[in-house]
């Protein structure tokens, strides 16, 4: 579907807050009073009835990631190298992940985040969108005892990431979302920006006809995004809730734009006029291929319920943008 | 200032401990004696009252038998130190679970309404502490920063005409931020100092996860304590310092920074430099020093903790402005590990003490 003649999709750009149920599932888990069977059950349910949401709503699905700890965890679990550190805080939140700690040169194990990735994801791989951290927030939340420079780090996880997207792209997978917030928290310079640029070719270099997206958010992505048009990637994200449309400016054509326009940090519904507006004006200083709307921030910042709300949301936007178009 | 060198103090949180782990430290601890009489059938079933009374006194003979100068009850009354605060108020809906990580969760309300204080708090839990306590007594409070932070913005983001950018939701948080410190924080501490509570510790963990709302952290402050006859303390934790400086120096009515910073001195890391800071703003508060980390089993050791204070007495420029605590709450570690990593830094401040001065004579 296309709004003056391009596409415009939308759908989850962040694991979904886990319902009530599963809260409460996880919890009796953690505390020895359910066992894994319920637990699993739990997990099932809650995988099952998001996925029938999105299918209603979106496009691309992801059946909510449930079962990811956080970004960086299936990572620092399963790839040769790694092991699982401290508790940090993730980027203004207050909530916090597990900091990979890198004490070896990187390796990848096959297999092992095809293996994590919600379940039904795998009779559904044409429509799935998977989530991967982004090469460059990867190398700055991990501690690094592994010698490598993070010039070195960047090429050579950005291989990596390649590397994975060429294994999950031989399952079907099409669609690939490096989360990257760091690029517009804290944009690095030189040399590191053109590591970061190595990273991404490398992962553009490993399935050519995949849709990549990197998504950023936690600041504004003006000062970025001189870096972020340079990426060999297929769509840009940028946060609109800490991005003034005034801050954008045209990119190259072939970029696709993707605009976070639900704010996980507020439970206060999106105005459906003033987020068509702002999508308007984005749009129009920065005109673009296609359009990918999608919450800003993780939506994991929100209870189940309001996020649920939000979702219905975004999908209202999409379809007044969509009769805007065709009017 | 302290009469001596180093006096120790608490920072919060302990873990509430069990009926049978209560039975355990009493023989230990003898906290029972501070209460009346409870009989044997209460206390083999207590109700809520009876087992927050005992908590509490469990927490006091606890703190005070590690030696502290200044204790409190543990917060043995309190859920947690935001939704406890919370549920104070008017104003706010609870919605649901955010996860915090892995299977770790916490509600998170919502405000939806103008916040308003339905009766000031902590005071029934001080009146206890002063009663049961042989020493002096510090009261923590959550801050209005914090609460705000925690919270979500609903009411005073929708009085906000049009798009809701960064200039929008800043402009709201401020809003609730004043409201949370003038209608709920500052009728609290003024009730409270009626009651008698003269050192009162301002928690605002939240200052450090946007460095470029400093100002607010100080507003809110300001706005809650000024002219208040108190001796107030804001306690930060697990935050880039140097990025809250020198805007956090406002904090007019602030006599002491209760600061993390044992948890990121480790080899290679000097996590007490930060204070050099302070000397070169001439900032001349005292400082609640973390010594002890509290999100790790192994204990320090009395020389490890004595280093620390003397090495951050030689950045401050100046040993008497130097209270000696934990870097936070100790209510992630088990009460064995906390009894004994505050015995530990009672032994070091002594430690320091006698280094600095010379033995006791």
């Amino acid at each position: 579907m296309t709004v003056a003649g391009r596409p415009i999709y939308a759908g989850l750009t962040s694991p979904f807050p886990r319902p009530e149920r599963l809260v409460a599932a996880t919890r009796d888990l953690d505390r020895g009073r359910t066992t894994p069977e319920l637990a699993e059950k739990a997990f099932i349910e809650a995988e099952t009835e998001l996925l029938a949401l999105e299918e209603r709503l979106f496009s691309n699905v992801t059946a909510g990631y449930f079962r990811w700890n956080d970004l960086f965890r299936p990572i620092a679990e399963a790839w040769g190298g790694f092991t699982v550190g401290p508790l940090t805080r993730w980027l203004e939140t207050n909530t916090f992940f597990r900091q990979p700690i890198l004490s070896a040169p990187p390796r990848r194990t096959a297999g092992a985040i095809a293996a994590r990735l919600p379940p039904p994801l795998a009779t559904r791989t044409a429509a799935a969108r998977v989530l991967l951290p982004g090469p460059f927030t990867l190398t700055q939340v991990l501690e690094n005892r592994s010698g490598a420079s993070e010039i070195e780090l960047l090429r050579s996880l950005g291989r990596l990431l390649g590397e994975e997207v060429r294994e999950l792209g031989g399952l079907g997978y099409g669609v690939f979302q490096f989360s990257d917030p760091i690029l517009v928290t804290d944009p690095p310079e030189a040399p590191a920006a053109a590591a970061v640029q190595d990273a991404y070719q490398s992962i553009a270099d490993a399935h050519p006809g995949a849709t990549t997206i990197v998504w950023t958010f936690g600041a504004g992505a003006g000062p970025a995004l001189p870096l972020l048009d340079r990426l060999p990637v297929s769509v840009v994200g940028i946060d609109l809730a800490d991005t003034e449309p005034e801050a954008l400016r045209p990119g190259p054509e072939r970029l696709g734009l993707g605009l976070g326009i639900i704010d996980p940090r507020t439970t206060l519904p999106e105005a459906l006029d003033d987020t068509v507006g702002v999508v308007r004006e984005a749009l129009r200083r920065r005109p673009s291929s296609s359009v990918w709307l999608g919450p800003g921030a993780p939506l994991d910042l929100l209870p189940a319920r309001p996020a649920e709300q939000k979702l219905l949301r975004l999908s209202d936007v999409r379809h007044a943008l969509l009769r805007e178009g065709l009017a | 200032m302290s009469a001596r060198l180093f006096p120790t103090q608490e920072i919060g949180s302990l873990q509430k401990p069990s009926l049978e782990a209560l039975r355990e430290w009493e023989e230990r601890l003898h906290f029972l004696s501070r209460l009346p009489r409870i009989p044997e059938g209460v206390l083999l079933h207590p109700d809520v009252a009876t087992l927050q009374n005992l908590r509490a006194a469990f927490a006091i003979a606890l703190l005070e038998s590690a030696g502290l100068d200044r204790v409190y009850d543990g917060e043995a009354r309190r859920v947690e130190m935001y939704e406890y605060a919370v549920r104070q108020m008017t104003g706010f809906q609870f919605q649901g679970h955010v996860r915090s990580w892995d299977s770790k969760y916490y509600r998170k309300g919502t405000v939806v309404n103008r916040v308003d204080l339905i009766a000031p708090y902590h005071l029934d839990e001080f009146d206890f502490v002063r009663e049961h306590a042989r020493t002096a007594v510090k009261l923590p409070i959550t801050g209005p920063y914090t609460l705000a932070d925690w919270s979500y913005n609903e009411y005073y983001l929708a009085r906000q005409a049009g798009w809701k950018g960064r200039p929008q939701r800043r402009a709201a948080q401020r809003e609730f931020v004043v409201d949370l410190a003038r209608r709920v924080l500052r009728p609290t501490l003024e009730s409270l100092i009626d009651h008698g509570c003269r050192v009162i510790q301002i928690d605002e963990p939240a200052a450090g996860t946007h460095p470029d709302e400093t100002p607010l952290v100080v507003e809110g402050f300001n706005e809650a304590t000024q002219g208040l006859d108190a001796e107030f303390s804001m306690h930060i934790c697990y935050s880039r310092y140097q990025d809250l400086l020198p805007a956090l120096l406002e904090a007019k009515a602030c006599r002491q920074w209760a600061w993390e910073f044992a948890n990121r001195d480790a080899e290679g890391h000097d996590g007490y430099e930060v204070l050099k800071l302070l000397r070169e703003y001439s900032d001349t508060r005292s400082i609640g020093l973390g010594v002890v980390d509290v999100h790790r089993d192994a204990i320090e050791t009395p020389a490890v903790v004595s280093e620390r204070i003397q090495r951050a007495s030689r950045y401050l420029g100046d040993p008497t402005r130097i209270w000696v605590n934990p870097d936070c709450g100790l209510r992630t570690r088990s009460l064995p590990v906390a009894y004994a990593k505050l015995q530990a830094m009672v032994e070091g401040a002594k430690l320091a003490r006698t280094q600095v001065e010379g033995p006791a004579r």
